[in-house]
């Protein structure tokens, strides 16, 4: 493990992809104008993860955004995202295998539940608090962004959970008690 | 190389909002106008992925154009209209303190003409263009020519009480986004989609509202696809040849006009410049100065995203709008600092279809998954932007060893904030803090690195032909019969979006053109 850099411009090979597309989008009024577009990935995704493997992706992220009075984030596509994201980025991959390793380790797939949260949440932790030096804690936050990025961009998460009402034509905007 | 017979009287490099505002103006005063622009013809009301939402595609990135479309796939080759297609349109006048910044406070250039000089373009271009707005009587950001002002967003009172506690100002942003119908434009529907391209033209963009009109004169020639690479120059020191691949056959073409205006967009105009040398101007074109690619000064920003708590729980409502209907204005002129210049503060201009902010939420699981559904409607962005001063650190280059699929190096910008652009860069951010929080707002990342937007300089508009590219009227000191219409010759960037400055400034430099080739003199 301690081989892995985790300098600032590795983590951006790591985490940038995302940031690039999904992230705070109108950083800028003119960021679309100024920065030559990202090529749009293909629409139809190879499937990269085997069966085993993407079990243990489905199953973090749905620890991470679980079915409530709301579908969480399988029912949303989200595995399926990430597959397709990965399969893209070699290293994400790399953080992805060892991740997995790891877990595999710790039979992460024969707990139950609470034990699962309890492997996670240190890394979750650790994540939050923006200390992205160990590998599991890399592959925990990469698991994270794409939930949240592929959850909340999906019609389940956007609309269904957060209801945007958005993308409308209105004959006036109301002042502001009227809405 | 397929040479053209045809001389023009301007051929205009560039189609956005300084080569739209001058082509129509020249059209319209009767010159004969060719207008080059890089990237293809754009349909605006089918090209663009307006109204796409994200799961619409399995990437969930919403690409710009609609598939089979070309366009907006590099800073050489945008498309008709260039950035004005996907601005988000706030239109701010510069004062007269921003032209004449230097008499106040000693620091960096002043322009070599006031504000009165150029009111009348404002009025001009307003009047073209449909700016809505509050009459506001602020000294440092002069009213205009408004249609009536949107109203706020909840969430905007909010920052608004919020930043009046602390005396500071929050007003109506000024747009150039229609709120009230005209003949040929309808008024905003506030689908929020406003930087995807607006396909019913009630944001401006200069291809609509400008040059098509233009085209029923008859003077004005529209060629897309079409990529300048280098203006040839005769011994007398005029441009007569402007040389471009075309996109479609890679092909080299040449167009030629009495007059050559450049309108890039700040550093491709530079760079065009840069890489248009000759013997007679070896270190680029009309850079005897040494200054070409200097006083390279963009806006710094410092960009907040923060949850107003008041509104964290409450239900989602559709705030979308035009994305920012409030702006906070420069209010620092009048108080003791230990810095020159000042800030400006835009907010509130997110697109509630963009939830990136989810990830940083603390935590997983249902807590998480209800912390997010909770702060939705209380997110927003608040980003101040500053005049930055220019130093010897701060310029525009070429990158020859990154190169486009023209083999064309690629414009570089280098930029370093000197020891008094970062007091004001940490003052700014100090009153953004405060604004939000006397807001009652949580900050996600309280610390923000400095950030550029708003590309300005390179090609300084001054009085002396040793210390500038161009004078007043935007033409080069060392070559007569060529001008460059972009922010790139603002001497001084003030802390304001530049759009409209670079547009009123395209206009007057129209008259001043069409009076020139009246004269026989260009």
């Amino acid at each position: 493990m301690s081989t892995y850099s985790t300098d600032r411009r590795s983590l951006l090979k790591i985490f940038g992809a995302i940031g690039a597309t999904c992230a705070y989008p109108f950083a800028s009024d003119e960021l679309y104008g100024q920065t030559t577009t990202a090529t749009p990935l293909p629409e139809t995704a190879q499937h990269f993860f085997n069966k085993s493997d993407f079990a243990v992706i489905s199953r973090l992220a749905d620890l991470i955004v679980p079915e409530t009075d709301s579908p969480g984030a399988i029912r949303a596509g989200v595995p399926e995202y990430i597959d397709m994201v990965i399969g893209r980025n070699t290293d994400q991959q790399l953080v992805v295998a060892d991740g997995l390793h790891w877990l595999a380790a710790k039979n992460f797939m024969q707990l139950d539940e609470a034990a699962q949260y309890a492997v996670l949440e240190p890394l979750c932790q650790s994540a939050d608090a923006g200390d992205l030096r160990a590998r599991n804690v890399q592959f925990f936050a990469l698991i994270k962004s794409l939930t949240a990025d592929g959850y909340y961009t999906s019609q389940t998460g956007l609309i269904q959970e957060l209801h945007y009402h958005g993308n409308t034509a209105r004959a006036r905007y109301p002042t502001c008690p009227e809405h | 190389m397929v040479l053209e017979n045809k001389l023009y009287d301007v051929v205009v490099i560039g189609s956005g909002a300084g080569g739209g505002a001058l082509s129509a103006r020249l059209a319209h005063l009767g010159a004969d106008v060719l207008v080059l622009e890089g990237g293809p013809k754009i349909d605006t009301r089918t090209d663009f992925n307006t109204h796409a939402l994200p799961y619409e595609f399995p990437s969930r990135h919403i690409p710009i154009m609609k598939p089979g479309k070309p366009g907006f796939d590099g800073e050489r080759s945008r498309g008709l209209g260039g950035k004005t297609q996907l601005w988000n349109a706030v239109a701010l006048r510069l004062s007269q303190r921003d032209f004449k910044g230097r008499q106040h406070d000693g620091a960096g250039q002043d322009w070599p003409l006031d504000y009165a000089e150029m009111a009348p373009y404002y009025d001009r271009i307003e009047r073209e263009v449909g700016v809505c707005g509050n009459y506001d009587h602020l000294e440092d950001l002069p009213d205009g020519i408004f249609l009536p002002p949107v109203p706020m967003k909840c969430t905007d009172v909010a920052i608004r009480d919020g930043a009046r506690t602390l005396g500071v100002p929050v007003i109506h942003v000024r747009k150039a986004t229609l709120s009230r119908p005209t003949a040929t434009r309808p008024a905003c529907h506030f689908c929020g989609n406003c930087m995807s391209g607006c396909d019913v033209v009630a944001k401006y963009n200069s291809l609509d509202v400008h040059m098509r009109p233009a085209l029923k004169t008859g003077k004005l020639t529209l060629q897309s696809n079409s990529i300048v690479y280098e203006l040839a120059v005769s011994s007398e020191a005029r441009v007569h040849e402007v040389r471009y691949f075309d996109r479609e056959t890679r092909g080299q073409n040449v167009a030629r006009g009495k007059v050559t205006v450049v309108a890039c967009a700040c550093a491709q105009s530079v760079a065009l410049l840069q890489m248009s040398k000759s013997s007679r101007f070896p270190a680029g074109l009309a850079n005897s100065s040494g200054e070409l690619g200097k006083n390279f000064i963009p806006h710094i920003t410092a960009g907040f995203e923060a949850f107003l708590t008041p509104f964290i729980g409450k239900p989602s409502i559709n705030e979308e709008g035009f994305l920012d209907h409030a702006y906070v204005p420069s209010f620092m002129h009048s108080k003791k600092r230990d810095y020159p210049r000042s800030f400006g503060v835009q907010f509130n201009y997110q697109n509630q279809r963009s939830v990136g902010w989810a990830k940083s939420v603390k935590g997983m699981g249902k807590s998480y998954k209800d912390a997010i559904k909770a702060r939705y409607p209380a997110y927003l962005t608040f980003t101040g932007y500053q005049e930055m001063l220019p130093n010897p650190d701060s310029y525009i280059d070429l990158d020859p060893a990154a190169t486009d699929e023209y083999g064309l190096p690629s414009a570089r910008r280098h930029w370093k904030l000197s020891d008094e652009d970062m007091r004001l860069y940490d003052d700014m951010k100090k009153w953004c803090r405060a604004i939000l929080e006397a807001s009652k707002a949580e900050v996600i990342h309280p610390d923000p690195a400095p950030t550029t937007n708003h590309e300005i300089g390179g090609c300084r508009m001054g009085a002396d032909p040793k210390t500038s590219v161009v004078n007043e009227y935007c033409r080069a000191h060392d070559v007569p019969n060529l001008y460059v219409v972009d922010a790139s010759v603002f001497p001084s960037s003030s802390e304001k979006n530049p759009t409209l400055t670079i547009m009123a400034l395209a206009t007057r430099t129209a008259d001043h053109i069409a009076s020139r080739l009246q004269k026989g003199e260009a």
